[in-house]
């Protein structure tokens, strides 16, 4: 199949031809004071194109002569998270899927066709769910770290702030927690594997970083790796956990990040580093092991 | 105006093609199995896949004579609809029998969702052929049959949500003003799928398919349809038609955003689709 992408620099004519729905970020229905002013640019219209392109609908903004948009015209991409976080809300009743993404499009006003632009297997609107909570994740551990430079706060102990930043992480998933197999399974698909594990590693980076790790030695490999095993585990037994409010699985976290701690201290760094992969893996063959029979929670 | 490799007016152009559909209607369906082999089946099936369709959709099929992806369209997603509605059924299965009694009153279920497809054509023969079809074939839901030209469609703005167009466009006189009325009866965010033979640029294979054209096709057309100047129409007016990236310039031109195109079969066919955003 080839496929050839779309020009992302519009030529200045293009993007007055103004879109029914790609918009201003901003006010919609400011008037249109500069119209007379963009037409000196375009003193010889390029040949092919119709001379009289009066933009229709939502009034263009003024677009530099090199093709540039300006900060306020929305782009596409911009478009397709919006849809995509419209998406989310129908997620818990359609799963991930195209569907889910057409009833999102259909919130904003769009045509259901509109779904049509992502990948039928809903796995961007995963991608997107995901990418989103590490934001909010980060959002999050800087306000904390805020406070405590503010002095209002005391710094945590170690152990507590994974163990915080790792729960807080994990909750984001409680909305979604009965589709959630279906979306780890995706994310596993080879095809997703590269942006999955970019996601991953870098929340992983976040955490530590608000953490207060500063090593650049052979400890920063340890650190994620132990992490990356803390969270995967700690995932795939929410999967599983039935217990009101999921304190199991709260307290499974707070041993292995106990664990964790144990860990560091004894002398073989090596060793524990292996051993936090190979937790990894097990926990990954335990899921796709769970998910070939795992159709709802419990 | 080109005409196959002639020249001719616009008006001459629209008119030989009027004539040449008015004649080839009947065994339009013949032909295409007996020229592509079957193939083309394969290519439109690929084109409703791509469109994915999702029950309540509103299609548009501009030059869909004898309603082929009509018909696919249908299908699909009448089958969307029955899982849509065994997945409801699992989620209900604690209401008592009147309240599901009740739920077929209200015509929760009915089998297409609420989608509908219009088919526009401009012939008048190859949308009578394309009716028989449907009653012999025993579609009657969610299906009609207008008479229109794809450079001036009789429909108001922004109401369908997905445009196709299969083996059409090639045929239209002024594809820039098809583009632009398909930009025009789409709904924001709805779809421009155009399903149409295309430029092929493997030479070997190029030169392979110039021999089955010239050669086979029109004689084909004698044998089967009594008709050899319409295929050797067909077949000239494939290699007129601008290639992948032309044409996709062109929708983009008239307006939509996302524009790409997937080849099949090596580019002797192309699937261009756009997006109204």
């Amino acid at each position: 199949m080839m496929v050839s992408k779309g020009n992302q620099q519009y030529p200045p004519l293009r993007a007055l031809q103004a879109s029914a729905v790609l918009r201003r970020a901003s006010d919609e229905h400011k008037k249109e004071p500069l119209a007379s002013s963009s037409q000196q640019h375009f003193d010889s219209p390029p040949a092919g194109h119709q001379p009289e392109q009066k933009p229709q609908g939502p009034h263009p903004s003024y677009t530099g002569q090199g093709g540039q948009e300006s900060e306020d015209y929305e782009s596409e991409e911009q478009l397709q998270h919006r849809i995509l976080t419209a998406a989310l809300e129908f997620v818990p009743e359609h799963g991930w899927t195209a569907e889910a993404i057409a009833e999102g499009a259909k919130t904003l006003g769009l045509s259901v066709a509109a779904a049509g632009m992502f990948r039928s297997d809903g796995s961007e609107l995963i991608l997107h769910f995901v990418s989103e909570c590490n934001s909010k994740l980060s959002e999050l551990l800087q306000k904390e770290q805020k406070l405590v430079q503010l002095g209002e706060a005391e710094k945590k102990p170690i152990d507590e702030f994974l163990r915080d930043a790792v729960e807080a992480r994990l909750r984001m998933l409680i909305p979604y927690i009965e589709k959630w197999p279906q979306a780890l399974s995706i994310l596993l698909l080879p095809r997703n594997i590269p942006s999955s594990l970019n996601l991953l590693t870098s929340m992983i980076d976040d955490i530590w970083h608000y953490a207060g790790d500063q090593s650049t030695d052979f400890n920063w490999y340890t650190r994620r790796a132990v992490l990356t095993g803390i969270y995967n585990t700690t995932e795939l037994v929410m999967m599983q956990d039935s217990s009101p409010g999921f304190e199991d699985t709260w307290r499974f976290l707070g041993n292995r990040v106990a664990d964790a701690m144990a860990m560091s201290s004894t002398a073989s760094q090596v060793q524990s580093t292996g051993e936090a992969v190979v937790q990894g893996l097990m926990g990954a063959a335990v899921t796709i092991k769970n998910l070939a029979g795992l159709n709802q929670r419990r | 105006m080109h005409f196959g490799f002639q020249t001719v007016t616009e008006e001459e152009r629209r008119e030989k093609i009027y004539q040449v559909f008015e004649n080839v209607a009947k065994k339009y369906d013949v032909m295409n199995d007996s020229m592509t082999l079957g193939i083309h089946r394969v290519w439109k099936d690929i084109l409703v896949h791509k469109m994915n369709p999702c029950p309540g959709t509103l299609l548009l099929d501009v030059a869909g004579g004898t309603g082929d992806i009509a018909f696919r369209f249908i299908n699909y997603v009448r089958s969307v609809r029955q899982r849509q509605l065994q997945r409801k059924l699992k989620h209900h299965q604690n209401l008592s029998w009147q309240e599901i009694f009740e739920s077929y009153q209200k015509d929760e279920f009915n089998s297409l969702g609420d989608s509908q497809v219009v088919v526009c054509d401009i012939n008048r023969e190859m949308l009578k052929v394309g009716k028989q079809k449907a009653e012999h074939l025993g579609y009657s839901e969610g299906l009609s049959w207008v008479l229109g030209n794809a450079e001036e469609l009789p429909f108001d703005d922004d109401k369908f949500d997905v445009y196709t167009i299969a083996f059409g466009i090639r045929n239209v006189t002024r594809i820039d003003l098809a583009l632009q009325e398909a930009y025009r009866v789409l709904k924001p965010g709805g779809r421009f799928l155009c399903l149409e033979f295309s430029h092929v640029s493997n030479p070997l294979l190029s030169r392979l398919y110039d021999l089955y054209s010239f050669q086979v096709i029109p004689v084909l057309g004698e044998v089967i349809a009594g008709d050899w100047r319409s295929y050797q129409y067909l077949v000239e007016s494939i290699r007129q038609f601008p290639p992948q990236e032309e044409l996709k310039v062109m929708i983009e031109d008239a307006g939509f955003f996302k524009v790409d195109y997937e080849n099949l079969n090596f580019g002797i066919v192309a699937i261009h689709s756009g997006f109204k955003l």
